[in-house]
């Protein structure tokens, strides 16, 4: 799971309100090499909830000196667009959970891949 | 001076005793108002012990101990899953003694600390001894049937590591560790596939363990299929019976490693434990086998007799004789022959062979929706996932072209993606997909896509924040009209303001305008079995290469709301059926062609204008599209309101 995806997700339990953004828990967690484009990025970061992209890299130890807030005029900052992509693409957490800040469910990643499914009485 | 010193230690001590006195009131209290027991300031021969019961894992023996150093201890009774027990006194001064001496004292237990708090009681009940419960009849158990030098042997020719050319077939269950021998168990449809034996037979090691069951009359056979079940501590397996049509009478089944309580309950509500000691060899015969459930509840304590406690037996409700077991890890090894004609046993219903599943109907409520869907769509698609998605390779022309006329920077949810069919199609596009299926997702990982398992009528994605959402055969699954709107209104609560969705439904009208779909036309390349190489031709919905007739047969409809098994490459008859789904291929196929394995998944067809419908009567929508594309509804929809 890249952060980009975890920046998507929220906890869809049954009666939470504040189930964004989930909690990370990783026990692996892998960085990749991919392919940067610049462009790519740069839209990609008004759709993303910032605060919790630098909350989950923060988590996981690759904040690597990213701000609060985007930086003005990123468009055309190579370097931080750079540090963008690591951080939403190829930092990738291969094992570990999921964790609803609310209601603290927790949903496993296995081999990359968040397991979301709730039980019939939770959904 | 001293004075001074001994007031302070008198405050100190009395300081500790408030907070005692102040606890004990607050588990009197709870005494009185969950467990119905009032205590008494006034001194008797009788304490409840809170915090010191079998229910919160303080054994019998523990806690004896402790209460010895009171006094002389007259009875004992600790009611089995509850946080306190009752100790009667020889008199009242041992009663005081022991409440002077251990009241807040604390216990450090195996795997926690407990503060026992003692309060005097009016009288003690429960003293009435039940006659123990009889073994349900065919049951019997076997100590110390496999010495302790077997049982190791036995252990270790269990190998757990999977390796791609291995003989057993070894599934990690979401609770206990399962490995088959000499035929697999399927627990998707609790049987077995008595045509496709696993090679390699039983490990060599049971062999003298099998002639003993053989020589001492436990059986008149030798057993052909094995199952081991490993269950860590805490794990255990629902109440069930084992199949009949597939195993003959008789069931045997060793303990290794750890003993356990196997609960046995019979149709009319009866129930017994029964402990099954370390190294015993467990016998079901008749209406154990056949009529009686049995299970192992998953928990880390056993409830078992006092008295000869390494012994086997009947748990009772003796309050006097009960103590707690701790688990460790058991393995279970479960001896079986395969049964090769119909079950004919006295127990007909309970007897797949004499009581034939009857076939599905159409459900109304939603929890039996969700169950024919799991049975007839989700549990199939996890059984043939890597031939479906073989099958599934080029992208439809019209789909490809809704994802490359989105805007580079987009984010696309792919809700129900299958193995990931469309996910690259757009590289410029952030592309999420997610399927009910984790086999299926699992490709789409293998393959560098991002998804995730998830249900599509409850995804976890956050509203309003996709350009773009895509449902891609799909709501066809869905076996009610609530539920195929409830999948509408997910995606478009996704979508933002202004965002598209694609819908392809399978149309029950296969024929359009003169055109017959893919799916009924006959293929060209049916000759070609082979799973890798399928031409273009090949990808209908379908993906089956041949018209198989006799499988399928389609039966009128008896009742109204049966579901009728659809023959592929005909016309739908209705719009509710089950189509089957031969699979072919994979990893425990033989290599010459066989009859392969018939899948039903349920399908509702849609009429024509029938997806339009229930587009159009989602609030906030507006139907952009509505065509037929090779044997499909499709629906462009866009959002054009807030949600409410």
């Amino acid at each position: 799971m890249k952060l980009l995806t975890h920046n998507m997700l929220t906890s869809h339990v049954k009666g939470v309100i504040n189930g964004y953004p989930l909690l990370i828990k990783a026990t692996e967690v892998k960085v990749n090499e991919v392919e940067f484009n610049p462009q790519f990025v740069s839209r990609m970061i008004p759709k993303l909830e910032w605060s919790a992209l630098i909350q989950a890299a923060e988590g996981l130890g690759h904040l690597q000196d990213l701000p609060g807030t985007p930086i003005e005029n990123y468009e055309n900052d190579a370097e931080f667009l750079r540090k963008v992509h690591r951080v939403l693409l190829e930092v990738e957490v291969i094992e570990g959970s999921l964790q609803c800040p609310e209601s603290g469910r927790e949903f496993p990643i296995s081999k990359g891949v968040p397991n979301m499914l709730l039980n019939e009485d939770e959904s | 001076m001293e004075g001074a010193v001994e007031n302070m230690r008198r405050e100190k001590r009395s300081k500790k005793d408030l907070k005692v006195l102040k606890r004990e009131r607050k588990t009197q209290h709870t005494l009185l108002k969950h467990a119905g027991i009032t205590t008494t300031q006034q001194p008797t021969q009788y304490l409840v012990v809170s915090n010191g019961g079998l229910g919160n894992g303080v054994s019998r023996e523990v806690l004896l101990e402790v209460l010895k150093e009171g006094g002389a201890v007259e009875s004992l009774l600790m009611p089995p899953n509850k946080p306190y027990s009752y100790v009667t006194y020889a008199s009242v001064e041992d009663a005081q003694n022991a409440h002077r001496l251990l009241n807040g004292r604390t216990l450090n237990g195996q795997d926690q600390e407990v503060t026992l708090y003692l309060s005097y009681v009016h009288q003690v009940c429960g003293e009435v001894i039940e006659v123990a419960p009889p073994l349900p009849p065919g049951l019997s158990v076997v100590e110390d049937f496999v010495s302790p030098e077997e049982e190791a042997e036995l252990l270790e020719a269990v190998d757990w590591t999977s390796h791609p050319e291995e003989l057993t077939v070894q599934k990690e269950l979401k609770h206990r560790r399962v490995k088959h021998y000499g035929y697999e168990f399927r627990y998707d449809n609790n049987n077995v596939d008595k045509d496709k034996p696993l090679p390699g037979g039983l490990p060599p090691q049971c062999g003298a363990v099998l002639q003993r069951c053989l020589s001492e009359g436990h059986v008149d056979f030798l057993p052909d299929q094995l199952t081991v079940n490993q269950y860590q501590r805490g794990q255990g397996i629902p109440p069930h019976v084992d199949t009949h049509s597939p195993f003959e009478d008789t069931i045997l089944s060793l303990s290794l490693g750890a003993k356990t309580v196997m609960d046995f309950r019979h149709p009319d509500g009866r129930a017994v434990a029964v402990v099954l000691p370390g190294r015993s060899l467990l016998v079901m015969k008749g209406e154990s086998r056949y009529l009686w459930t049995h299970g192992i509840t998953p928990r880390k304590f056993d409830v078992v007799p006092a008295s000869e406690d390494e012994g086997s037996g009947v748990v009772t409700s003796d309050l006097s004789n009960l103590t707690l077991s701790r688990r460790g890890t058991r393995t279970s090894f479960t001896f079986r022959k395969i049964r090769h004609s119909p079950c004919d046993c006295a127990y007909p219903s309970v007897c797949d062979s004499q009581r034939p599943p009857s076939p599905p109907s159409l459900p109304v409520a939603n929890s039996d929706a969700c169950r024919l869907e799991t049975q007839y769509v989700h549990n199939v698609y996890e059984e043939i996932s890597a031939h479906f998605s073989s099958t599934r390779h080029s992208p439809w022309p019209r789909v490809r072209d809704f994802l490359l006329s989105l805007q580079p920077g987009d984010t696309l949810a792919d809700i129900g993606c299958g193995n990931g069919k469309y996910l690259g199609i757009n590289p410029q596009v952030l592309s999420v997909g997610c399927d009910r299926s984790a086999s299926l997702v699992g490709i789409c990982a293998e393959r560098g896509f991002q998804a995730f398992v998830s249900d599509g009528l409850n995804v976890p994605l956050r509203s309003s924040s996709f350009d773009a959402c895509i449902s891609i055969a799909v709501i066809h699954h869905f076996s009610t009209q609530e539920r195929r709107l409830a999948a509408v209104r997910e995606l478009v609560r996704l979508l933002k303001v202004g965002g598209r969705a694609l819908i392809y439904v399978w149309a029950k009208e296969q024929e359009f305008n003169k055109q017959k779909s893919k799916y009924l036309k006959p293929n060209q390349n049916q000759r070609n079995l082979d799973q890798g190489s399928r031409s273009e031709t090949m990808e209908t919905m379908q993906g089956d290469e041949e018209h198989q007739p006799e499988n399928c047969v389609s039966r009128s409809e008896e009742r109204q709301t049966r579901l009728s098994v659809h023959t592929n490459r005909t016309a739908f008859a209705s719009q509710d059926l089950l189509v089957p789904w031969h699979l072919k291929g994979g990893a425990k196929a033989e290599a010459t062609p066989t009859q392969a394995r018939v899948f039903h998944r349920y399908y509702h067809v849609f009429q024509q204008g029938e997806l339009e419908e229930l587009c159009r009567s989602v609030s906030g929508v507006t139907v952009l599209e509505s065509y037929h594309d090779q044997g499909n509804w499709c629906v462009v929809l866009k959002k054009t309101q807030k949600d409410f």
